[in-house]
């Protein structure tokens, strides 16, 4: 690669340079700050990602091209996941600023952090080579593991941190080695170049299979898919709220933008430019999938049941997303995989949602338990709107934009022909199963009685901002969705 | 010159290695010396490859990334198991179990 | 596209009074809080005027703009969202503004000290909203929403005094019998979305006209017929008519929601949401086969003639006006089957008019009646029975006189707009009658039921208008103690009335004439037949055009005869009192009696349909529990016993206990899924590569 495709690549590196400058400018501004005023950094950071969105959508209009030499890629596909994944990342920052939890500590280090998190899962949502895509998920992964660590002297938020290292990186070893056999049964590490090795067919399917298996281990782990999810209501619960509700939503996204790229280029025949294509001959993965997702959507729900802890219970929730997530992966077609986009964008704002009523709740009553928020409703009536309004969301119900994601992704289930219909099946059966404990949620809210019946809480207006920032979105997206899913549909068309 | 074969089993017993190693061993430390194994198997097999089947420089490249990463890895775990010590006086994964169910 | 921006604005602003009134409106009671809801609807009624001023300054027939978006992209199918603002739009946009407008001013006073008021006001709001909506749909599927939203609004008006049973069964009663038409309307679009692909009017007529609804229909059901799919598409859909105007069977619950405040009444159930289902059949009119319109027609007709016999045995002023508004609508009704579309849109618009001038003048006097028995201390007496009342003439002066403007202007007579309208739809059904010979009606010669119907129900009306106006303005005060008490009532309300009592006089409608004889208005040349698109047997406009002039003079001098022999009996009977009323009432006993209890009707659905339907599910539910339980409870016992055959026991479970048992499974599967959740790292790591070699080993086999 010579200085003219360098040139050209670091023109359409740009969002990510300035991340990188302010990610500089953060950690120097942050040596200047005392303890108490470290948190300003955080203003820093939000402004550094706004600029740096405001730098994706100058982007538009692009087409798909390789830089780096083809080792990112710059397509649709990963704008649509920066976006996501930037917006997340600005809303938990702007939570974290506001969270009991983080006080009186040195928060710097904390949004420089998230800001490299948030690098990281730039590149790795616009990954085409096996090692850029290992790197750049070991960077989200490291930076995932310092934060979830980060209130260092909490007890939890240490063990959380422990099994998540420990977790993560024996995931991500294994899938390491299963990238090196690949590497060796294709002679290359450029995915698309992978792929056409692998259509002509002379590998052996045993071997094609433990391969696939053995990513799968690393793949599951990040979008937590059962039997990879273990690590997940442990790190949720110990680790600081606004991390968990960034980490539920964001690398679970750009997981996802990476295993669909991975599947759909990689491991399939066709080009994944027209409106479908098949997985190669003798790897059946859609069907691999779908029991995964099967499974992962059942106990996410089931075990979610169980949960009395809001934290826990959003955390088994978030593995029941992905278990309906995957199941437009199975779907090896335009219409799934722009479902699963419509799905993640909407998710980030719901889940995120949710998990900021339970950091403002723990905030001003210091409490995670479900049967604590008796009487919320009235308390704190605009909470109360909002969180039914996520509530609503989550389990898929109208006149939210949850049930037209949702419905975005059954119907792309149902097109795709009568082999996943069963899958379908299981994800309204397990949406019936998710409304029983996101109803308690609300129930408790509204319907169970509260001791001495007290003022209105107060409650910060900035909060008050943030939640309407995020329900209007819901509700307006339930009639007027049509813009996202328009969005959703380009950006699929242009893979690299 | 050995053959492909032979760098493949080795690897492979490297990986079996760490996987016993990390699943076993009850030292915090002990589990991170197995996860470097596995990444170093990893590693073997990149360079064998790239030295038996494509000819090309690309896998040690790779194996240079990966081998990097794994510092800085373990630079991170380290820190984290020192945090765990301090907390808890030992680095016994098993006495880390308060959260589950 | 201004005008469909305008209609956008109209829609939207009762929205925000309702959500307005429902988060703020509790604090600001008292405070002037329902002022701005007034506003907002007073600047809908704004944009009317301007919409309406803009249409006469056009004075195209042909005006149209549309407007729309996709709400749902469903692939092969589009689920739009959209708006069609034509002549027939604006003209009934004005119209639910003006009443809403007035309506609202009017709760000022008469809602004052209510317990609820500012949900009162935010319900207005939310029905005001439906109605717009309804109003500038431009596609099928957009009405029925609205629809059912207009419903849900009546119903939450209707049962506003929850607190009392009668007023919250009501508001049951007009939710439920408002499905069971709407049930009807639903399978009528589901048949015109799977036929003709849309529910976009101007296609839908398009893919009727060109012969694609004729491909659409392909092998459905059978092998139907295109024409009688068309006529059961649109006889369903009417049956959405049916049940919010009030038609017969369905108009059981419209008497019943008198228990809702009378401006509610006035808004609702005389104005604007009755009117809602003339609406659509204005709307869906080029679709009908001649089958359809003579289904139409009968139902309206009788409707007509079977509400007025009802009505002139009532005592209770608002029941009165009940049994009225159900027989004018049937007149509506009647018109659009007979093919008299611009008559009975008219008169929908006059009727708007006059019969909420009618309610609310009412209301007035029962507000008055109600100040005068607390003032007594009275609350026994019942403020809306016309027997306490008599004389009030000279107590309220401006009530009276809109009171008489209204019923002359129901009765039909010259010089005030329902004249106008009634008239030209009496013509319609002589028309019908002597030069239409399609569809099954004529073709049985029943056609001549029609103009029967129409011309005896007109002297029915016009006798009960006025006795009910002898009753309570004539004559001596029954009662002497409530009437020294009575006094006009307040400017809040007798400003609205007096505003409708003009509207309901000719001349609004004539112009530019002046001719108060009838003739062509503005409306008639604004307002023009709409073209019927059925491919075989299309109502034959020109025939119908010929009929309608031939029959104008006949029928105005036969209806103006009609008229007048209801008010001269009317006079007779209350007014000089030649007649005794009661020994009439004993002569005719059992149609006396019958008349009076409403036909039985409601006993007939309590006894027919009602208590059948519930002994059935009691009867299931006893199935249920006495055959099944003892079966399985037996049966568990006795498989308990032997063991050997545990099939036996877990068949039993399934049958019996089959959701308590899923719903047990989740429970128990959580719960024993949380053990594997140990805390210790390591068995997870274990559970991944358990995982993996699963995953690998049942790839491979």
């Amino acid at each position: 690669m010579d200085l003219t495709q360098l040139a050209l690549s670091l023109k359409y590196f740009i969002p990510e340079m300035v991340l990188t400058g302010f990610i500089v400018v953060a950690i120097l501004y942050d040596l200047f700050l005392k303890p108490e005023t470290s948190h300003r950094v955080g203003f820093v950071a939000i402004a550094g990602l706004v600029v740096t969105l405001g730098m994706l959508y100058q982007q538009q209009g692009i087409p798909a091209t390789g830089i780096f030499a083809n080792m990112f890629a710059l397509d649709g596909f990963a704008t649509f996941f920066k976006w996501v994944v930037a917006i997340g990342a600005a809303l938990a920052i702007w939570m974290s600023l506001d969270t009991k939890e983080l006080e009186n500590r040195r928060v710097g280090e904390y949004h420089i952090l998230i800001l490299i998190l948030v690098l990281g899962m730039f590149l790795l949502v616009s990954a085409t080579h096996i090692i850029s895509i290992y790197l750049s998920l070991e960077m989200v992964s490291i930076m995932s593991y310092l934060l979830a660590g980060y209130l260092k002297e909490n007890s939890r938020s240490n063990e959380a941190s422990v099994k998540y290292v420990i977790y993560g990186a024996f995931s991500s070893g294994i899938m390491l080695y299963g990238l090196s056999l690949l590497y060796g049964l294709t002679g290359t590490g450029y995915i698309s170049e992978i792929q056409a090795q692998l259509v002509l067919g002379q590998v052996s399917p045993v071997m094609l299979v433990l391969v696939t298996v053995l990513l799968l281990a690393g793949f599951g782990y990040k979008i937590s898919a059962v039997p990879f999810h273990f690590w997940t209501p442990d790190v949720y619960e110990g680790a600081p709220t606004p991390i968990t509700a960034f980490l539920s939503v964001a690398p679970k996204a750009a997981g996802f933008a990476v295993l669909i790229r991975f599947f759909n280029v990689a491991l399939s025949q066709g080009d994944p430019n027209t409106p479908s294509w098949l997985a190669l001959p003798g790897l059946d993965w859609p069907m691999i999938i779908a029991v995964l997702s099967a499974i992962t959507m059942t106990v996410g729900n089931v075990l979610a049941i169980q949960q009395n802890n809001i934290k826990r219970l959003l955390a088994y929730s978030s593995i029941a997303h992905a278990g309906y997530m995957l199941m437009g992966v199975v779907v090896a077609d335009q219409t799934g995989i722009a479902a699963i986009l419509y799905y993640a964008g909407v998710y980030m704002l719901m889940n995120l949602g949710a998990f900021f009523v339970a950091i403002q709740i723990k905030n001003i009553y210091n409490t995670e338990t479900i049967a604590d928020y008796a009487g919320l409703g009235f308390k704190a009536p605009w909470i109360g709107i909002a969180m039914a309004v996520f509530l609503f969301a989550l389990t898929g119900l109208p006149p939210t934009a949850g049930f037209v994601a949702k419905f975005y992704l059954f119907r792309a289930l149902v097109q795709f022909g009568d082999g996943f219909l069963w899958l379908a099946m299981f994800g309204l059966l397990n949406g019936v199963v998710s409304l029983f404990y996101y109803m308690r949620i609300l129930k408790a809210m509204y319907f169970d009685k509260m001791e001495i019946p007290e003022k209105l809480t107060a409650v910060p207006l900035h909060f008050n901002v943030l939640m309407f920032i995020l329900v209007v979105p819901l509700l307006v997206g339930w009639m007027f969705g049509d813009p996202l899913s328009i969005w959703a549909a380009e950006a699929v068309q242009f893979f690299f | 010159m050995h053959a492909l074969s032979s760098y493949l089993i080795l690897s492979a017993l490297l990986f079996s290695l760490g996987l016993y190693t990390v699943i076993t061993r009850k030292n915090a430390v002990a589990i991170l010396m197995g996860i470097e194994l596995i990444l170093n198997a990893a590693n073997v097999n990149f360079i064998a490859f790239s030295k038996f089947v494509t000819h090309h420089v690309e896998g040690h490249l790779m194996a240079v990334f990966i081998i990097m990463l794994a510092a800085a890895e373990a630079a991170v775990a380290l820190a984290i198991i020192l945090n765990l010590y301090n907390d808890h006086g030992n680095i016994n994964v098993d006495e880390a179990n308060a959260l589950k169910r | 596209m201004p005008m469909v921006n305008l209609s956008i604005i109209i829609l939207v602003l009762p929205l925000i009074s309702f959500v307005f009134q429902m988060f703020f409106g509790r604090r600001l009671e008292g405070k002037k809080g329902e002022w701005i809801s007034i506003s907002l609807v007073l600047v809908t009624l704004l944009l009317a005027i301007i919409m309406f001023a803009n249409m006469l300054f056009d004075y195209q027939p042909d005006f149209r703009q549309e407007a729309q978006f996709t709400w749902l992209n469903l692939g092969s199918f589009q689920l739009e969202m959209g708006i069609l603002v034509d002549n027939i739009t604006i003209i009934m946009l004005l119209v639910v503004a003006i009443i809403s407008g007035l309506v609202h001013i009017y709760s000022v006073e008469y809602m004052k000290d209510d317990v609820r008021y500012s949900r009162y006001f935010g319900f207005l709001g939310i029905f005001t909203f439906s109605m717009y909506g309804i109003t500038i749909a431009n596609n099928l599927f957009m009405i029925y929403c609205f629809w059912e939203l207009v419903g849900l609004s009546s119903y939450l008006l209707i049962g506003h005094w929850w607190e009392k049973k009668s007023a919250a069964d009501a508001g049951k009663k007009a939710f439920i019998v408002n499905r069971i038409g709407d049930i009807g309307m639903f399978m009528g679009l589901m048949i015109v979305a799977t036929v003709a692909g849309t529910f976009n009017y101007e296609l839908l007529f398009e893919r009727i006209g060109n012969g694609a609804w004729a491909a659409g229909v392909g092998g459905l059901f059978g092998g139907v017929d295109p024409n009688t799919l068309l006529t059961w598409a649109g006889v369903l859909i009417f049956m959405g008519a049916i049940g919010k105007s009030a038609q017969f069977p369905l108009h059981v619950w419209l008497p019943d929601a008198m228990e809702g405040p009378t401006p509610v009444s006035a808004l609702i159930h005389a104005a604007t949401m009755v009117a809602a289902g003339v609406y659509l059949t204005v709307r869906i009119f080029p679709m009908l086969t001649p089958n359809a319109m003579s289904f139409i027609a009968l139902i309206g007709g009788f409707t007509a003639f079977f509400a007025a016999t009802i009505a002139i045995t009532q005592n209770d002023i608002k029941k009165v006006l009940a049994y009225s508004t159900v027989s004018q609508l049937g007149y509506m009704i009647m018109a659009l089957g007979t093919g008299a579309y611009v008559a009975g849109f008219f008169h929908l618009v006059t009727h708007a008019m006059f019969k909420g001038l009618l309610f609310l003048a009412s209301g007035s006097v029962i507000h008055m009646m109600h100040h005068s028995l607390h003032k007594l201390g009275d609350h026994e007496t019942d403020a809306q029975d016309m027997r306490n009342m008599g004389g009030l003439r000279t107590k309220m002066p401006i009530t009276y006189t809109v009171f008489l403007i209204a019923s002359l202007s129901i009765s039909g007579i010259p010089l005030f707009s329902g004249f106008l309208s009634k008239d030209a739809i009496l013509a319609g059904t002589w028309a019908y009658a002597a030069h239409i010979h399609d569809g099954w009606l004529a073709q049985a010669h029943l056609g001549w039921l029609l103009p029967f119907f129409g011309f005896s129900a007109a002297l029915i009306t016009a006798f009960y208008m006025f006795r009910l106006m002898f009753m309570t303005f004539h004559g001596e005060p029954k009662n002497k103690a409530i009437f020294d008490n009575m006094h006009e009532a307040p400017r809040l309300i007798t400003v609205p009335i007096m505003v409708l009592g003009a509207l309901s006089t000719w001349i609004f409608f004539s112009l530019p004439s002046f001719n108060p004889l009838g003739g062509e208005g503005w409306f008639h040349h604004l307002v023009q037949q709409a073209k019927s698109v059925v491919p075989t047997g299309a109502f034959d406009a020109e025939t119908f055009a010929h009929g309608l002039h031939a029959a104008h003079y006949p029928a105005m001098y036969t209806s103006l005869i009609v008229a007048g022999l209801g008010i001269g009996l009317a006079v007779l009977i209350y007014l000089l009192r030649e007649i005794d009323p009661e020994k009439i009432a004993i002569r005719l006993g059992v149609l006396y009696r019958g008349s009076l209890n409403k036909w039985y009707m409601d006993e007939i659905y309590l006894h027919g349909i009602i208590r059948p339907f519930l002994k059935g599910c009691g009867a299931v539910a006893t199935f249920d529990m006495e055959i099944y339980d003892h079966y399985v409870i037996d049966g568990v016992g006795r498989r308990v016993k032997s063991l050997a055959t545990g099939t036996g026991v877990a068949d039993d479970l399934v049958v019996d206990g089959a959701v308590n048992l899923f719903g047990i499974i989740f429970q128990w599967l959580g719960w024993t899924l949380k053990f594997v959740q140990t805390g210790k790292i390591q068995n997870y790591l274990i559970y991944v590569l358990i995982g993996v070699l699963m995953v690998y080993l049942i790839n491979v086999f």
